[in-house]
C-alpha cells in the first residue's frame, strides 16, 4: 500500500514536471475567420496556415514559454458576426490583442471595436484602403492596402506595355470597388484613358453583356478585380467573345490562385496578375512554409496563407518584446515591429495618409504554359515575361 | 446605330435568350410544385446544388460528361423530391398550426440542412467541371467571311439551352397528353374536384414534388459546364426561380417559360445598358412590377387571349 502511494506521488510529480515545461498556463488566442459561407475557402486556408505556425512555435517552446492554443470562431464573412466575435474576445475573454478575419468589411468591423476598447488589432488580409486611414491608434495592417497591390503591375505596364487606354471590370464589394478606384487614379496619373468601368455582383453567371461592351470600346488593357471563380468565368467568356486586348490583367485575389488556371484552362494563358507573394519568392521561410503546406494539404497556398502564417509570428514577436501582457504595452511593441517574415518585411509606418501600415514590394505573375510564373520586378523573376501576347484567333 | 452598337445589342440579346432558357427550366420546377402544393419550395436552389454535386462527382470520379449525368441526377433528384414530400411535407400538411404556411418554413429548413451537409461532406471549396469545350464557341465570321459584325455563340451555352428546350417539350407532352399528367394538372386546378373525380391527390403531390426536383436537377447538370459550384450557391437560384414563378403567374408552366426568358433578356439588357451591378436591382424591379401591375403574372395575359393554361 505504501509503495503504491509512493508510485502515485512520483507519477504526480512527474506529470507536474511535464506540465512545467510550459511555464504557467497556456496562451489561448481566438481568431475570427469565415469558415462557412462563400469565403470559407480562404478561411480554411488561413486556418491551416495559422496552425502550421502554431505547431512550429510550440515546438520551439511557445510564446514566452507559454504553449499557444488557437481557437477559431466562424464569422461567416459577415461583418456583424465579426463584430460580435471581437466584442466577445475583448470583453469576455479579455484577450489583450486580436488579429485575423478575412474580408475588408469584416476587418473594418473588428477594427472599430478594437479601437474603441483600446486593444491592438492586426489586420491580416483586409485590403480596403480606408481601414488604416481612420487615424486609428490600435489598428495595424501587415498586408499592403489595395492602392499598393497594383504598384508592381503599374510599373510593368509603364515600362513594358505602355498602354493608352484601359477597361476596368470589378466586383461590387469593398475590395473590388477600392481596387477599381485606385486603378482609375493610377491610370489618370500615367495618362491612360479609362474607356469602360463596370462593376458586377459577385456570383454572376453571364458576363457577356458587359464584355461585349468592353469589346466595342477596344481598350489596350482589360483590368479585372475578382475572386477566383468569377475570374475564371471572365477569362473563359473573354475567349468566347475573342476580345483581343494587348494585355489581360487581374488585381490580386482570384487571378493569383492555382484554381484560376485549373478552371479557366487555356483561357488563362498569358494573363498577368498583381500579387503580394508567391511560393518561389526569396523571403526567408517562404519556401519552407509553402512546401510544408503542400505536403500537408496537397496544394500550394496563395498569399493569404503566407499572411496568416506570418501574422502569428508578428504577434509572437510583439508579445515577446512587450513589457507586459497589457493591451497598451503590446500596442507599443507592435508599433516598434521591424522584422522579416515569410510574407516579407514588416514595419508599421505612418505615411501618405495611412497609420500603422506595412508598405512592401508587390509582384507580378503571368500564366505561362499553365503555371503562374513571377515576371516582375525583374530581380525576382522566375521567367521572362511573354509580351506581346498572341491574338485568340491565332492560338491553338 | 453604328455596326459596333448593333453588335453589342445582338450579342446581348443572344446572351439573354440563352440565359433565359436556363432560368426557365429552374423556374418551371418551382412552378409545378407551386401549382399542385400551393407552397413555394424555398429549398429549390439547394436541390439544384445537390444535382450539381452529383454531376461534379460523376465527372471527377468516372469522367462522365455533365450533359450525360442529366440521366442520373434528374432521376435521383426525382426520388429525393418524392421522399421529401412523403416523409417530411405530407406529415406537416396534416398538422394544424398557428402558421398557415408552415410547409414553406419546412422547405427553408430542408434547404439549410442540404447546404450545411454539403459543406460538411465536400468542404466549402469552389469546384467546377473543366470540360474541354468550356470556352468553345461558334463565330459568325467563320461562316460568313465579310460579315460587318462579329457575333459568337458559346458551345456549352447553346447545348444547355437546347437540352432545356427538349426537357420543356417533353414536360409539356407529359402534362397535356398523358393521363397522369392530366391528373397532375387537375390537382393543380382544383384539389377537391380532382379528389371527387378519383385522382389520387397524395400521389400526385409526391409526383409533382419529384417532378419539380427532377427538373431543377436537370437544370443543375446544364449549369455546371458554364458555371461553378459551392455549397452556398442555392439561395441565389431559389431567388431567381421565385421571381420567375411570380412573373409567370403562380403555377403556370407556359407562364414560367415566358417569365424565364423575360428575366434572362431583361437582366442582360440591364447589364449592358445600365451596368451589371444593376442586374439584381432589375430583377427585383420586375418582381415588384409584376406583383403590382400583373398580379396573375404572364399566365393571366395568356388566359385572356385564350392561349390555354
Amino acid at each position: 500500500m505504501k509503495r503504491f502511494s509512493l508510485v502515485m506521488a512520483l507519477a504526480f510529480l512527474l506529470s507536474l514536471a511535464v506540465a512545467g515545461a510550459y511555464a504557467a498556463e497556456p496562451l489561448t488566442l481566438i481568431i475570427p475567420l469565415p469558415l462557412t459561407g462563400s469565403q470559407a475557402k480562404f478561411g480554411e486556408m488561413e486556418k491551416r496556415s495559422y496552425e502550421i505556425a502554431k505547431d512550429e512555435i510550440n515546438a520551439k517552446g511557445g510564446i514566452k514559454g507559454r504553449k499557444v492554443i488557437l481557437e477559431f470562431e466562424d464569422s461567416q464573412g459577415k461583418p456583424e458576426i465579426s463584430r460580435a466575435i471581437a466584442e466577445k474576445v475583448i470583453d469576455v475573454k479579455k484577450q489583450p490583442v486580436i488579429f485575423g478575419d478575412y474580408s475588408s468589411s469584416s476587418s473594418k468591423a473588428i477594427a472599430a471595436v478594437a479601437e474603441e476598447r483600446k486593444v491592438p488589432y492586426l489586420v491580416v488580409t483586409g485590403a480596403a484602403d480606408d481601414i488604416t486611414q481612420q487615424k486609428y491608434k490600435y489598428v495595424f495592417r501587415m498586408n499592403p492596402s489595395n492602392a499598393y497591390y497594383a504598384s508592381g503591375l503599374m510599373s510593368f505596364l509603364k515600362e513594358v506595355v505602355k498602354p493608352k487606354s484601359i477597361a476596368i471590370v470589378y466586383e461590387s464589394s469593398d475590395f473590388g470597388t477600392s481596387g477599381a478606384e485606385d486603378m482609375v487614379k493610377q491610370a489618370g496619373r500615367s495618362g491612360m484613358k479609362v474607356l469602360v468601368k463596370e462593376k458586377y455582383e459577385k456570383g454572376a453567371v453571364d458576363f457577356k453583356p458587359i464584355l461585349s461592351k468592353v469589346k466595342a470600346a477596344n481598350p489596350d488593357v482589360i483590368y479585372m478585380v475578382s475572386y477566383v471563380m468569377d475570374a475564371a468565368l471572365l477569362m473563359r467568356q473573354i475567349k468566347e467573345l475573342r476580345i483581343d486586348a494587348k494585355l489581360f490583367a487581374g488585381g490580386a485575389a482570384g487571378f493569383a490562385l492555382p484554381e484560376f488556371v485549373d478552371n479557366a484552362k487555356d483561357a488563362s494563358e498569358y494573363v498577368v496578375t498583381a500579387t503580394l507573394w508567391s511560393p518561389q519568392v526569396k523571403y526567408p521561410g517562404a519556401k519552407e512554409f509553402a512546401e510544408k503546406y503542400k505536403k500537408l494539404y496537397g496544394d500550394y497556398p496563395s498569399y493569404h496563407g503566407a499572411e496568416a502564417y506570418s501574422a502569428l509570428y508578428i504577434i509572437k514577436n510583439a508579445i515577446e518584446r512587450a513589457k507586459s501582457m497589457k493591451p497598451e504595452d503590446i500596442r507599443a511593441a507592435m508599433k516598434a515591429t521591424n522584422m522579416t517574415t515569410a510574407f516579407g518585411p514588416v514595419k508599421f509606418e505612418d505615411k501618405e495618409g495611412y497609420q500603422n501600415q506595412n508598405f512592401m514590394d508587390t509582384l507580378v505573375l503571368q500564366v505561362i504554359k499553365g503555371n503562374h510564373e513571377t515576371i516582375w520586378p525583374l530581380k525576382y523573376a522566375s521567367q521572362k515575361y511573354v509580351y506581346p501576347i498572341p491574338k485568340w484567333r491565332e492560338r491553338r | 446605330m453604328s455596326a459596333a452598337q448593333v453588335e453589342v445589342l445582338l450579342q446581348t440579346l443572344i446572351a439573354g435568350l440563352l440565359l433565359g432558357g436556363l432560368y426557365a427550366l429552374i423556374g418551371i420546377g418551382m412552378t409545378i410544385i407551386m401549382g399542385v402544393m400551393k407552397i413555394i419550395n424555398l429549398a429549390h436552389g439547394e436541390l439544384m446544388m445537390v444535382a450539381m454535386y452529383i454531376a461534379y462527382w460523376l465527372f471527377a470520379l468516372f469522367h462522365i460528361d455533365p450533359y450525360l449525368s442529366v440521366f442520373v441526377a434528374a432521376p435521383v433528384l426525382f426520388l429525393l423530391g418524392v421522399g421529401l414530400q412523403k416523409f417530411l411535407i405530407t406529415p406537416v400538411l396534416k398538422v394544424d398550426s398557428i402558421l398557415p404556411e408552415n410547409q414553406v418554413i419546412l422547405t427553408v429548413g430542408i434547404g439549410m440542412v442540404l447546404a450545411n451537409m454539403a459543406t460538411l461532406f465536400f468542404k466549402s471549396d469552389y469546384r467546377s467541371v473543366p470540360v474541354d469545350y468550356a470556352s468553345k464557341a461558334f463565330y459568325l465570321t467563320d461562316y460568313w467571311k465579310d460579315a460587318p459584325i462579329e457575333l459568337s455563340l458559346s458551345f456549352p451555352w447553346s447545348v444547355s439551352f437546347l437540352i432545356a428546350l427538349i426537357i420543356t417539350a417533353l414536360l409539356w407532352f407529359f402534362l397535356t397528353k398523358t393521363d397522369t399528367g392530366k391528373s397532375v394538372r387537375a390537382t393543380a386546378q382544383d384539389l377537391h374536384a380532382a379528389l371527387l373525380m378519383g385522382v389520387n391527390v397524395n400521389r400526385m403531390r409526391m409526383l409533382s414534388f419529384g417532378l419539380g426536383a427532377g427538373l431543377v436537377g436537370a437544370a443543375g447538370c446544364l449549369f455546371i459546364p458554364i458555371y461553378y459550384l459551392y455549397p452556398a450557391l442555392g439561395g441565389q437560384f431559389t431567388l431567381i426561380a421565385f421571381v420567375i414563378t411570380i412573373l409567370g403567374g403562380l403555377g403556370s408552366t407556359v407562364g414560367a417559360i415566358i417569365g424565364g426568358l423575360i428575366l434572362g433578356i431583361f437582366e442582360s439588357m440591364t447589364a449592358t445598358y445600365m451596368g451589371m451591378g444593376w442586374a439584381p436591382v432589375g430583377r427585383f424591379v420586375i418582381f415588384v412590377a409584376a406583383l403590382i401591375f400583373l398580379p396573375g403574372g404572364v399566365a393571366s395575359l395568356l388566359r385572356k387571349k385564350r392561349l390555354g393554361r
